[in-house]
C-alpha cells in the first residue's frame, strides 16, 4: 500500500506506464482465460448434471406410479384379456377362404341342410384403430334347398355360436315345384383377425 | 545541526524503484487474484464432483428399474389396446340384429290361410331393417285374410322392435282359386314392406335378452 501511494505521489516513468498495462492486460487475459476455459465449462457441465439428475429422479418418481397403474390394469383387464383371447381363438390359423366355406358346410349339415355353398363377396380392412388387426370379410352363403323352421333353428344356431358374425341380408325363397322346402341365400359379415 | 551524509544513496533509491515496479505489483495482484480464482475453481469442481456421484448413483437406480418401467408401459399400452378393441368388438356384437328371433315372429303370424312364396330382407347398422315379404292369402275375403296378416305382423314386431312399419306395396285379386279344407276359395297375391329400427334405445336396453332368445327359439322348435 505503502508502494502504491509512493507510486501515486511521484510520476510514472514511461517504463513504469508500460507495465502497468501489461499487468492490466495481463488481468483482463487471466480473467478471460479463467471464465472461458475453467469456470464456464464447469458450470455448464454442473447445470447439465443437475438437470439430468432432476430429469432421472422425476422418472424414478413416475416410474412407481407407471408400474402400479400397469399391475392395477393387469387385474382390471382380466376379464377383457380372456374375452379377447376368444374372439381371437375364433379366427383359425389359414386364409379364412380356406376354412370359412368348409365350416360352413359342415355347421349346416348337422341341421341337415345340404349342399351349402360359402363364397367370399369381398373383405376390407375396418377404419376404427381399436380393429387395425382385424379384417371384416363378406360371405354369401346359400343353401339350394332347406324349409324354414330348420334354416331358423340353423340360423340361431349360428348367431349364438358366432358373435363375430352377423347376417347383413337374408333372402328366403319358395321353390316353384317344391313350394313346402325353400331356396335361401344369406350374406353374412364375419370380423377375423389379419393373418 | 549535525550534518548526515548519505553514502548509500544510490543504493536506497534503486531499492526504492524496485519495490514499486508496477510489472512487479502487478504480478504480485495477478498472483493473489489467480490463488483466489483457484480456489473458488476447486470449490466448485468439489461441488461438481459430488454432483457427478451423485449422479451415477441415480443413473444407477434407474438403470435398474428401467427395463421394469418399460415392460410395464408396453404391457399398459398392450392391455389398453385389448380393452379398446374388445370394448369395439363387444359393441359389434350387442348390436347385432339377430335374424332367427325374427323369422320365428313372421313364421308365428302367418295363419294357414296364408303362405309367403318370397322373404328379402336387409339389416343395416344406420338404416335399420327392411324386409319384403311376398305371399298369397286366400279365404271368402282374400284381402282381409293379407290385411289379417300385416295386422298379427305389426302387432308382434311392434312388441320387440321400434318404429316398425308394415305396409302394402302390393296387394291384387288373382283369378286363380285355392282348395282351403276343400273349399274353393278365391286368391289376392300382396307384397308387405316391413321396416323398423332394432337398434333404439328400448330395444338396446332388450338386446342380452334378444340374444339369448335364438337359443330359447331352439328349445321350443325342438
Amino acid at each position: 500500500m505503502r508502494a502504491l501511494q509512493n507510486m501515486k505521489k511521484s510520476k510514472l516513468t514511461k517504463d513504469q506506464l508500460q507495465k502497468l498495462m501489461l499487468s492490466a492486460m495481463g488481468f483482463v487475459v487471466l480473467v478471460y482465460v479463467y471464465f472461458a476455459f475453467f469456470l464456464g465449462p464447469l458450470n455448464r457441465s454442473r447445470a447439465q448434471m443437475l438437470a439430468k439428475m432432476n430429469e432421472l429422479q422425476e422418472k424414478i418418481g413416475s416410474s412407481k406410479s407407471e408400474m402400479n397403474k400397469a399391475s392395477k390394469l393387469e387385474q382390471q383387464a382380466g376379464t377383457a384379456t380372456s374375452r379377447f383371447d376368444v374372439f381371437k381363438n375364433l379366427s383359425p390359423e389359414g386364409a379364412p377362404i380356406a376354412w370359412f366355406p368348409p365350416r360352413m358346410k359342415l355347421f349346416f349339415s348337422n341341421y341337415n341342410i345340404e349342399k351349402v355353398t360359402a363364397r367370399l363377396d369381398s373383405s376390407s380392412p375396418f377404419k376404427d384403430p381399436e380393429l387395425a388387426a382385424w379384417m371384416r370379410y363378406n360371405w354369401v352363403i346359400e343353401m339350394p334347398q332347406t324349409d324354414f323352421i330348420t334354416l331358423g333353428n340353423a340360423v340361431a344356431a349360428l348367431e349364438n355360436s358366432e358373435p363375430l358374425l352377423a347376417l347383413t341380408h337374408v333372402n328366403i325363397k319358395a321353390l316353384a315345384d317344391a313350394p313346402q322346402f325353400q331356396q335361401a341365400t344369406l350374406s353374412a359379415s364375419t370380423t377375423l383377425v389379419k393373418r | 545541526m549535525p550534518l548526515h551524509l548519505n553514502l548509500l544513496h544510490e543504493e536506497i533509491y534503486e531499492q526504492r524503484q524496485r519495490q514499486r515496479d508496477p510489472l512487479k505489483l502487478g504480478m504480485y495482484v495477478l498472483a493473489a487474484a489467480g490463488v483466489m480464482m483457484f480456489a473458488w475453481y476447486s470449490w466448485n469442481a468439489y461441488e461438481t464432483l459430488e454432483i457427478k456421484s451423485r449422479l451415477g448413483t441415480v443413473e444407477r437406480d434407474w438403470s435398474k428399474i428401467e427395463p421394469r418401467v418399460t415392460a410395464a408401459q408396453k404391457r399398459s399400452a398392450e392391455l389398453n389396446g385389448i380393452v379398446s378393441t374388445t370394448k369395439v368388438l363387444d359393441g359389434m356384437i350387442d348390436s347385432r340384429f339377430f335374424w332367427a328371433p325374427f323369422l320365428e315372429k313372421v313364421s308365428r303370424c302367418v295363419a294357414p290361410n296364408a303362405q309367403l312364396t318370397s322373404l328379402d330382407g336387409t339389416a343395416d347398422d344406420t338404416k335399420g331393417v327392411a324386409v319384403s315379404i311376398e305371399g298369397v292369402a286366400s279365404g271368402r275375403e282374400p284381402r282381409a285374410a293379407a290385411e289379417d296378416l300385416r295386422q298379427m305382423l305389426l302387432d308382434q314386431l311392434g312388441q320387440t322392435y321400434k318404429d316398425v312399419k308394415v305396409e302394402f306395396k302390393t296387394l291384387e285379386d288373382l283369378d286363380t282359386l285355392a282348395n282351403v279344407a276343400g273349399a274353393n276359395m278365391p286368391m289376392a297375391r300382396f307384397i308387405l314392406a316391413v321396416d323398423f329400427n332394432p337398434y333404439s334405445n328400448a330395444s338396446k336396453a332388450a338386446a342380452p335378452a334378444r340374444a339369448r332368445a335364438p337359443k330359447h327359439e331352439e328349445k321350443q322348435a325342438d
